[in-house]
């Protein structure tokens, strides 16, 4: 029997061990589910007898399913008697029409062995390996390695990490490779940690011997650059944009987000605090501000202001998104399949879906052009005005009510926004922003809550003066509640206006009044009606001050970022199930849950989003810390040891090296108390890492995807990478960090997009050299070069970049004017006078971090000449080509060529 | 010591590119890329999503080259394909859908039957009904219907087959269009274009396999991802081609910079690079060398291809170019030419066919008048071109929207509005298709007296997609690509083939 060298996963060679052993008869070595036979039920079965399709009413994706009686009216499976189960009669039958598979090849023995043994001994039915994770796994060990061991300077081995890899390696019968160069070790590391070639001061300390290879890591971890990086690839995750997307793709001012994920990182916030801040910084007690703008990790949603748009369907699909987002992002799980039906592979239920939106369900967002809530970032002078309300409301009031008039004053929330108002009479609800009242026009917001205020708060625009408004409980008929003149405003206002206290939730119906103006005519455009408890001890000295601070915090124009925000109590939102995933039709309610197939809910967390994220970075979930090791790993050596990032599941790749997988998961979440910055130094620190990139094509034949990691890694840059380094050899990169997104030059006519008005506008100075991860992302129209090398638009969640290698990556390379540009810096730079050779070498060196070779060299100097010969042949062609030069010279033209050809070069776009 | 790398290397190249491009597991086209990228993009990815069996470790020419010419499983009856969106949704009752019916009830209430449970973008209330407004006539041999806003077209009448009742569910035109393209109303999966040259490749390899081309002024509503690539490989997105400026972004050598001194260039780097594959053996390195030899190609063959300049003066008078302009005639021109010169998938934009009667150019009577003129011209050229050159056999040309419009004149705001128009409507509204497989003057699908709803042969986005893979060779239900742990298709879990315009 040959053993297909591909199917290298650990399960496989048991399954063929098993047969050795056994001889291929049915008894022996025990049989297991999770490595032998869940994979046979998934390929063979499950189409038909699974989570969607119970053909017969056999299902074999959850235990219950295979057990219990099919239509039959026996089970299928009778645990201990194989012959006498009805699932191993068909695989023998002869009778196609009866045998199984259905319609399909006949299962091999081998396959048809292992499930009988299997239903033999028991059927006793397990879990598969992702939805466990072990206490404890041991580090192998190597008594004659000595070689390779940690005395010998050279060794392979220099941490745990690489026991388990050698141990792998060693059942494939191949060695590790020699240690990677100093200069290319230096590189590689520093481009993986802080995502920049290391600066020349660095790279020589380290070449010299001056500091150790882990004082280098620890001082690259120290950089600031360390959080440009990491963020790059967590904004991936976070789907972060500059823009709301959908059709108007209006811009989002929502940089701050990307600003916090940057100083995490390189603050090293442990995983787990990253986690619930994120996906629950506003229900933490007394949140801080950092923490209100972590939440708009779930903010980055799209936001559709097309007109005619149902905001509800826009709200859902959301909500729908941020479901989706958080099992791809923190548990690798695909939970897009569950929202139609019972998941067809893994074991989670179509209710389950539900369960999770129930914790989504409830936020205050409602996929309006505002995207209100919004958090405002107030002056100092503002926040004394502010602090001065909440004071106030402490003093007389509760902690309770000094929170709410905090939360109000910062997002504005809760309110009732115009898009649910109702009935319109004489009025009309003018698509996505406000009301529109005509003389004796009304509507009606239906189930309201006053929070047994004495005021209303209205936000609106008023064109004239004199409208009266009146506002009343239940309908036109109803008691009077309110009943106020409002006047001319210049743009939109917050304003109070005094009603009648009632304790219970009513419809309000809204009317305005204004005979001097013509029928049809916009009296007042309403944009949200708010109640806020009445601000306490009137009678007291000073209370006018405080509300009209109040009202001056609520009118302040503020920077702004989009957060989380919860429904209060009155404004809960119900789950139901939807049929078959369409939103339109609901059917039962649900309560928030987790998915029973992970680990358990723990009574004492608050079910919502803050008790979700407590679920997700318990130590108990099997999947948290899997996922991110994962991620981490497949970063650095550009392949997962899952190799597929977005399913760790029964349908998931098998891990290349499970054990190390879950030795690295356990050591990031108890030794290293899920510090990133320690997990990445384990990485860079191993002997697997420092290993040189050098292979031969048999090596490349035998191990394609290095899966077997018998050789360092090496892969294409990252699209901000490229740029960045570019900019960073030639000396032109900005170290400027945070702030707006800024508009390095991109060819004219790049953007066009529908009723939006918004231009690139080329920023100026440093700006126009920042770094990748600081330029202007517009998702219907991202930068285009950093599309071409496989960036995203960040519509959605990007769980990795897909790396392609296609004729436009080159034409930036060599035509884009930043590259030009940098490619002119560079040769500057470096030019020798009268020493062509020399310069070039520089050139090179600086670029790659290597010494020239002679061939290289002399190819180089080829190009050198013949471009010289060019550009003096034609005097005009300097001046055209070096517009950055006040006197281009046919010299510097030449070498400004041979500059951008490096710059090609695929040593320069790989990390090596 | 060079030239024997050099021979080694031609060796390799030829030998992989013998190694066919079927591999060995499913499972592996969801496998990352490790240093070896491109290869473990396409392994086992065949576009027919079966297991492979074969487990040779060579890598294919794919591997090289992702847009290297493959065949689909079936025998296709066309090579290429254009299609024509008129972004902002066309009105068929003012082009293609004749209700002399309709016209009786123009100015009357719409019945309070046809608005229950029915959703608008922006109509209120009760709305009006709007008669035709253009004049209907039989045409050609078929006696099919069409309007005098299109004089032009009736020459080319008999060729297509109409498609009188699509339907689709989404009324916005972002999420329309991402449907229409995609096959989802949501962001997130490959368009047509992607899927065709993802599964077929392309026939020439100076030329991107999928290009696009925008008029009007505006990308379509819901951006670039329209022509994206989804979860495919990014090479597959289409690659706008533009009418002002650079043909393809960067294509144009920088000023000063001679077509000698760029392949220079372009030699050195890949010499050096040769060298590089000596040391690390590293196949993408190998692809590196192929593309950068395609780019220098390509910076010939786009703008030459691009160039409508070059054609003979009756040629550009038949389809009404504007050179130098940003024009749908120009487009029209052009996907002829890309289409000639052998490119996968054409798709043309033209924005502007929004007509909600708010504006006077979106006016159902003056501006679709004008927009109709704007196409007339350059689509009866395009087709009657194709024919002269002997192309339209293999090719498929499609047209539509991402809806129709309503038959009822837009009240937005519940006001009277200050043009006659149509708000959004999916229930029912034309499509054509015309070229190679397709059947000449077939008409499929009828609405009701009024336009509002199919009475008979009503088909879905996804029977058009259906019909399309259908056409270039594929079962769509086979046509499928693995992605978190799913098999995903272009049409989802539905779609069938439109047989009655099939010839």
């Amino acid at each position: 029997m040959k053993i297909n060298f591909h199917i290298k996963s650990r399960y496989l060679k048991l399954v063929f061990f098993a047969f050795i052993i056994s001889g291929c008869t049915s008894t022996g070595e025990k049989v297991d589910f999770s490595t032998q036979i869940k994979p046979i039920l998934n390929t063979k079965c499950i189409t038909c007898h699974g989570g969607v399709k119970k053909s017969g009413g056999f299902g074999l994706l959850f235990k219950e399913d295979a057990f219990t009686e099919t239509e039959s009216g026996k089970p299928a499976i009778i645990p201990g008697n194989a012959s006498g189960s009805e699932m191993i009669k068909r695989l023998h039958e002869e009778d196609p029409e009866l045998r199984m598979p259905y319609e399909k090849a006949k299962l091999s023995d081998e396959e048809i062995d292992l499930l009988t043994r299997w239903v033999d001994q028991g059927a006793e039915w397990g879990e598969h390996w992702a939805y466990s994770l072990p206490e404890k796994v041991d580090v192998p060990t190597f008594a004659q390695k000595a070689s390779l061991g940690p005395e010998n300077e050279n060794g392979f081995l220099k941490n745990q990490i690489d026991n388990f890899v050698l141990a792998r390696m060693d059942a494939e019968a191949l060695e590790p490779n020699a240690p990677a160069d100093k200069n290319v070790i230096a590189r590689r590391v520093a481009l993986d940690l802080v995502g920049l070639p290391p600066t020349p001061q660095l790279l020589q300390n380290f070449e010299s011997g001056t500091i150790s290879y882990e004082a280098m890591v620890d001082s690259l971890l120290a950089q600031k650059t360390y959080g440009e990086k990491w963020a790059t690839w967590w904004l991936d995750l976070a789907r972060y944009a500059d823009s709301k997307g959908y059709e108007k793709d209006m811009e989002r001012s929502i940089w701050k987000y990307r600003d916090w994920v940057i100083n995490a990182f390189n603050e090293d916030m442990p995983y787990d605090r990253f986690t619930i801040e994120q996906l629950a910084g506003d229900l933490l007690p007394e949140s801080s501000t950092d923490q209100l703008i972590a939440t708009a990790f779930h903010r980055n949603t799209m936001n559709n202001d097309e007109g005619g748009t149902d905001d509800e369907e826009f709200r859902v699909a959301t909500v729908i998104d941020r479901i989706n987002t958080t099992f791809s992002v923190w548990q690798s799980t695909t939970m897009e399949c569950v929202q139609c039906h019972s998941h067809p592979y893994d074991p989670f239920r179509h209710k389950e879906y539900y369960e999770l939106m129930a914790f989504f369900n409830n936020s205050r967002d409602e996929d309006t052009p505002s995207e209100s809530p919004l958090l405002k970032f107030f002056t100092p002078e503002q926040q004394k005005e502010v602090d001065k309300v909440i004071e106030w409301a402490t003093r007389f009031g509760s902690d309770q009510l000094a929170r709410t008039y905090k939360d109000f004053m910062q997002f504005t929330e809760p309110v009732y926004k115009s898009h649910f108002f109702k009935d319109f009479k004489s009025s009309v609800y003018d698509d996505h922003a406000s009301v529109v009242f005509w003389d004796n026009g009304s509507c009606i917001i239906e189930n309201a809550y006053t929070n047994e205020a004495s005021y209303v708060l209205l936000n609106y625009r008023s064109h004239y003066n004199g409208t009266k408004m009146t506002i009343r409980a239940n309908d036109g008929q109803g008691p009077i509640l309110g009943e106020f003149t409002i006047n001319k405003t210049k743009g939109n206002i917050t304003a109070q206006f005094p009603i009648k206290k009632i304790d219970e939730k009513t419809d309000l119906y809204i009317e305005t009044q204004n005979n001097a103006v013509a029928k049809e005519i916009n009296i007042l455009n309403l944009y949200w009606v708010g109640f806020v408890p009445d601000l306490p001890a009137r009678d007291q000295p000073g209370w006018s001050d405080a509300n009209a601070a109040f009202l001056e915090a609520l009118n302040a124009n503020t920077e702004t970022v989009p957060i989380m925000a919860e429904n209060p109590k009155f404004m809960k939102r119900t789950t139901q199930l939807f049929d078959r995933g369409s939103w339109l039709s609901k059917t039962d309610t649900v309560m928030p849950g987790t998915p029973e197939s992970l680990n358990t809910w723990n009574t004492d967390w608050p079910d919502n989003r803050l008790g979700l994220s407590r679920w997700i970075v318990d130590k108990r979930n099997p999947l948290t810390a899997r996922t991110l090791v994962n991620r981490v790993w497949h970063q650095i050596f550009g392949r997962g040891i899952v190799a597929t990032l977005e399913d760790i599941g029964s349908q998931s790749e098998p891990p290349s090296h499970p054990e190390l997988l879950d030795w690295l998961s356990l050591r990031f979440m108890n030794e290293h108390g899920w510090s990133i910055k320690a997990l990445v130094k384990d990485i860079v620190m191993s002997g697997t890492y420092r290993q040189s990139s050098e292979s031969t094509p048999e090596m490349y034949r035998l191990d394609p995807n290095n899966e077997l990691l018998a050789r360092g890694p090496r892969i294409r840059l990252g699209a901000e990478q490229i740029r960045d380094q570019a900019l960073a050899v030639s000396g032109l990169l900005s170290d400027k960090m945070y702030g707006p997104g800024v508009m390095p030059p991109q060819p004219d006519g790049v953007w066009q997009t529908v009723y939006n008005g918004s231009k690139w506008v080329e920023s100026k100075g440093e700006d126009r050299y920042r770094r990748g991860i600081y330029t202007y992302l517009k998702r219907t129209s991202p930068y285009p070069s950093f599309l071409t090398f496989d960036a995203g638009s960040r519509e959605v969640c990007m769980i990795r970049r897909t790396v392609t290698n296609t004729p436009l990556q080159a034409l930036v390379t060599l035509n884009d004017p930043v590259y030009l540009e940098a490619s002119y810096q560079l040769a500057k730079n470096t030019r020798e006078k009268d020493n062509v050779g020399r310069s070039i070498a520089k050139a090179y060196r600086m670029a790659t971090l290597s010494d020239i070779e002679p061939e290289t060299l002399s190819a180089l100097m080829e190009l050198y000449q013949n471009s010289l010969a060019e550009f003096n042949s034609n005097k005009e062609a300097s001046k055209l080509f070096l517009k950055f030069d006040n006197q281009p010279t046919a010299e510097l033209s030449a070498l400004t060529i041979v500059a951008n050809a490096i710059m090609n070069l695929d040593e320069f776009l790989t990390k090596a | 010591m060079k030239d024997k790398i050099e021979r080694l290397i031609q060796e390799k190249l030829v030998r992989e590119a013998e190694v066919n491009t079927r591999r060995h597991f499913i499972k592996s086209c969801a496998q990352g890329m490790g240093g070896i990228a491109l290869s473990s993009i396409f392994m086992g990815c065949d576009p027919l999503g079966k297991p492979k069996t074969n487990s040779s470790m060579g890598f294919s020419e794919r591997d090289l080259n992702p847009l290297a010419t493959l065949s689909p499983p079936y025998a296709p009856k066309v090579k290429s394909v254009i299609y024509l969106h008129m972004a902002g949704a066309p009105s068929q009752l003012e082009m293609f859908d004749y209700k002399p019916q309709l016209q009786k009830y123009d100015g009357q209430d719409c019945p309070q039957s046809l608005l229950e449970g029915k959703k608008f973008a922006f109509i209120k209330g009760t709305p009006k009904l709007l008669g035709p407004q253009a004049e209907f006539k039989q045409e050609g041999e078929s006696g099919n219907w069409v309007s005098n806003f299109l004089p032009h077209f009736k020459k080319v009448v008999d060729e297509v087959a109409f498609l009188k009742a699509v339907n689709t569910d989404q009324f916005n035109h972002g999420p329309a269009q991402l449907f229409m393209h995609t096959g989802s109303p949501r962001l997130g999966r490959p368009s047509i274009g992607a899927w065709a040259t993802y599964g077929l490749g392309s026939e020439n390899q100076n030329l991107p396999g999928f290009v696009v081309l925008t008029s009007g002024g505006n990308s379509p509503d819901a951006g670039k991802s329209v022509w994206g690539s989804g979860f495919l490989p990014s090479v597959y997105q289409g690659v706008q081609c533009r009418s002002k400026g650079d043909p393809v972004l960067y294509i144009e050598d920088p000023e000063g910079i001679t077509r000698d001194l760029k392949k220079n260039t372009i030699k050195t780097i890949n010499e050096i690079n040769k060298k590089e594959y000596a040391k690390y053996a590293d196949p993408e390195i190998l692809a590196r060398i192929n593309q950068y030899e395609m780019a220098y190609r390509m910076q010939i063959a786009v703008p030459e291809v691009m160039n409508i300049n070059s054609e003979p003066e009756h040629i550009k008078q038949m389809y009404g170019v504007e050179p130098g302009k940003e024009s749908f005639a120009n487009n029209c021109l052009l996907a002829r030419k890309l289409v000639e010169d052998g490119v996968r998938f054409v798709q043309l934009f033209d924005w502007g066919w929004d007509t909600h009667g708010n504006i006077r150019e979106g006016s159902i009577d003056l501006g679709l008048r004008n927009k109709c003129r704007e196409i007339d011209r350059p689509i009866t050229a395009l087709i009657l071109d194709l024919k002269q050159r002997g192309l339209l056999d293999d090719t498929l040309i499609v047209w539509g929207g991402e809806f129709g419009r309503t038959p009822m004149q837009e009240n937005r705001g519940n006001k009277k509005m200050a043009y006659k128009g149509r708000d959004h409507h999916g229930d029912a509204f034309t499509m054509w298709m015309a070229g190679g497989g397709i059947k000449k003057g077939a008409s499929f699908g009828q609405t009701d007296d009024i336009g509002f709803s199919a009475v008979e042969g009503r088909v879905s986005v996804h029977d058009v997609h259906a019909t399309i893979l259908h056409l270039l060779g594929f079962d769509h239900e086979q046509f499928t690509y693995e992605f978190q742990g799913r098999n995903f298709r272009l049409t989802d879990v539905e779609g069938e083939i439109i047989k009655e315009i099939l010839a």
